[in-house]
């Protein structure tokens, strides 16, 4: 049976990141299983309308107007009608957002659960309950959970974090980790230099990735080990911290900053080195270290979050998120990578693709919607008291607000005018395929 | 066949449903790491830095009545808060500072006392046209204020220094534009800068004791008696809720206290200043 699943989020092509490029894979995958997959996201500068993307994967760049950090006005009104449009249009049957830190995701949501709509909410970040922005998303997080069908975590330390956040059900949720392309992620062993031992740090410069932690252990590593030279992309805040750095210490030969690096050019990057670098402080599954493994790199990395389960302790180095201890675990990885002993990179790559792909992560999300596809059709009532469940219940005047809105939208725009789009004709690209 | 035992990655348990919840769920989980108890004595020496402060705006708001009424000589009020501040000057520099700012000191007074005597019959007259009820309005409001964003000594993210006092001159301003005379506008702009900017000073080296708070608080209650009786019920009553009430409240609800940690906890790494 055919299914169309729309996914809905603020995070999407062409921003770059953990949760683009597990929406994109997911959604490809998910294709090539026969499901429709149709993508909402806001636009990005002159990238609005309707795109298509590899294998006819449709994606609506909604114009909305960012408002900070790449996320829109959590208004849960404006969009309404336009995300409406778009469900009948395509004649979704579940909406799938994901991102606790995506107001869209939410107002998809709400707006699916209204009409109707099966929903699922994948997470793909951890969140403390100290400070003030986290126990504010920790309610928004509570409110979109308490009527979602199923939810989604990366890990299962993100499934422990979820379910103490939005007191949720512990049977309403799913541990289906992230994946990589082990095809895509593959070692060039030519790329990397014979005589020099080359780190890699690959992530964005913001305080949660831990590049203080990386410019410490720069100014300790540097003038200890000359063989050893940094090849840092990414940007952010931080970046000019490390670029302060290189200048005051004449690190310029040594170390060499890249800035965004285009998702495609990744793998040539990682294959330039020896080690991979991560010092992220928190992390609910990290992507970067799967795809460095899985490029035959060493990886070294902070023991925080959800990494400790990604990948066995004999493909890692785990430490504390200590600069000492990351050290420590550098010069290990260094003695193994000087004396030759290293694992070949091939056999890496095997055992990561042994362990991650894409294609069983896309049934296993494919379960899901089965499981939810069988549960009944809430009554307006069993909404609401859904909602009233999260303990927020001032958040029941926004739902029936939006009830309202879309009464009236049925009256004026009804049904019936809006155009059923055609699917895209996916069975003549396999015959295309054949030919 | 006996299913391998569930372990904590990603990569194995294949043989277990995706919505599978373990018995070591949620056992990183702690409750409460860093939590100190706080005693009866402590909350309650806590609340008397907010007593002090409430204090000193009402023995500010007394001069202004008194001046106003015209109940006392303003170069009787003049002359004894100079004593006072002289005496608490000289104990100041003495027991916690050094001798040797004395000139920069003496600069800044007379600097202060040059243009506040400049400026003080530009003052008396500024809100002439604007009713006195709207004057005490906004002075309330702003010693509100100044009293919400004061610092206590917490490092809090609602403290700023410079809006409480900022609030507090500015109300100070509004009170001192009440007055006949340029000169009783002077005196009540000493007076206010005496308050609110020397004597937190004065009083964040000075240990606070309840003994302290006691005389404090009597000698206010006693002067009030002269405003109003009925304020001075208010005070009394107030003062009873912040220093008893609130502390007991505190120490009762701290057993709610409900901090959870575990492996999603964002690490905690000193942040670096390249610019020292």
């Amino acid at each position: 049976m055919t299914r169309c699943i729309c996914m809905v989020s603020d995070f999407f092509y062409p921003n770059i990141g953990g949760v683009e490029e597990h929406i994109f894979n997911l959604s490809q995958c998910l294709m090539s299983n026969g499901n429709k997959v149709v993508v909402i996201t806001h636009s990005y500068g002159n990238r609005k309308g309707v795109r298509y993307m590899s294998n006819g994967l449709k994606v609506y760049y909604i114009p909305i107007k960012v408002m900070y950090n790449q996320c829109v006005l959590p208004t849960y009104f404006c969009n309404i009608p336009i995300i409406r449009y778009i469900y009948i249009r395509e004649r979704v049957d579940i909406v799938h957002s994901h991102s606790a830190f995506s107001t869209l995701a939410h107002e998809g949501l709400l707006v699916g659960n209204l009409m109707g709509l099966k929903t699922v909410f994948t997470d793909h970040s951890l969140l403390g309950f100290c400070d003030v922005s986290s126990i504010l998303i920790n309610i928004l997080l509570t409110m979109a959970l308490s009527a979602c069908n199923h939810c989604i975590c990366v890990s299962h330390t993100g499934k422990e974090n979820t379910v103490l956040r939005a007191n949720t059900k512990i049977d309403n949720v799913s541990v289906i980790p992230n994946s990589v392309d082990t095809q895509m992620f593959h070692p060039i062993p030519e790329l990397r230099s014979k005589d020099n031992v080359t780190i890699i740090v690959l992530s964005r410069m913001v305080y949660r990735k831990g590049i203080d932690l990386v410019i410490q252990i720069i100014e300790k590593i540097c003038p200890k080990y000359p063989e050893i030279n940094f090849l840092i992309g990414g940007d952010g805040p931080k970046r000019v911290l490390l670029e302060e750095l290189r200048e005051q210490r004449g690190f310029h030969n040594r170390v060499r900053l890249l800035g965004t690096v285009e998702h495609s050019e990744v793998k040539y990057v990682l294959n330039k080195g020896h080690i991979f670098l991560n010092c992220s402080l928190t992390e609910a599954y990290c992507m970067a270290i799967v795809e460095a493994v899985s490029c035959g790199l060493l990886v070294v990395s902070t023991n925080v979050g959800g990494i400790p389960e990604v990948l066995p302790k004999d493909l890692l180095y785990l430490t504390k998120p200590e600069v000492p201890e990351l050290i420590k675990g550098i010069e290990s990885a260094l003695h193994v990578v000087k004396s030759g002993q290293f694992v070949c990179p091939y056999k890496l790559n095997l055992r990561v693709k042994g362990m991650y792909d894409w294609r069983n992560i896309a049934s296993r999300v494919e379960k899901v919607y089965d499981l939810i596809s069988f549960k009944k059709k809430r009554t307006l009532k069993q909404t609401f008291q859904c909602y009233l469940s999260s303990g927020v219940w001032p958040f029941l005047v926004v739902v029936a607000l939006a009830h309202l809105m879309l009464i009236i939208l049925d009256i004026f725009v009804p049904r019936e005018n809006i155009d059923i789009c055609r699917n895209y004709p996916s069975e003549t690209r396999k015959q295309i395929k054949k030919d | 066949m006996k299913k391998r035992p569930w372990r904590k990655n990603l990569y194995e348990n294949q043989e277990y449903p995706d919505n599978y919840t373990d018995e070591s769920f949620l056992k990183d989980l702690r409750v409460n790491v860093h939590f100190q108890p706080i005693s009866l004595k402590d909350s309650t020496l806590g609340a008397t830095l907010i007593v002090h402060e409430l204090c000193t705006v009402i023995v500010f708001v007394i001069i202004y009545v008194y001046l106003y009424n015209h109940w006392s000589e303003p170069n009787y009020i003049f002359s004894w808060t100079c004593g006072a501040t002289l005496f608490c000057f000289v104990a100041y520099r003495t027991f916690y500072g050094s001798i040797r700012t004395f000139g920069y000191d003496l600069q800044t007074v007379l600097l202060f006392l040059v243009f506040g005597q400049l400026f003080s019959p530009i003052l008396y007259t500024l809100t002439d046209t604007i009713s006195t009820d709207t004057i005490y309005t906004m002075s309330f409001l702003m010693m509100i204020v100044h009293l919400i964003f004061f610092d206590y000594g917490l490092s809090v993210a609602v403290v700023s220094n410079s809006l409480s006092l900022s609030a507090v001159i500015f109300a100070s301003l509004c009170l001192s534009s009440r007055l006949a005379t340029p000169y009783e506008a002077f005196i009540l702009m000493t007076v206010s800068i005496k308050c609110f900017v020397l004597f937190p000073l004065l009083r964040n080296k000075i240990k606070t004791s309840f003994l302290f708070t006691l005389i404090f608080v009597i000698l206010v209650a006693y002067f009030l008696t002269t405003v109003s009786i009925l304020m001075t019920y208010i005070f009394i009553s107030t003062i009873i809720f912040i220093n008893v009430v609130c502390p007991l409240i505190f120490i009762r609800f701290q057993k709610y206290k409900d901090n959870i940690y575990g492996p999603w906890d964002e690490a905690i790494v000193q942040s670096i200043d390249m610019t020292e």
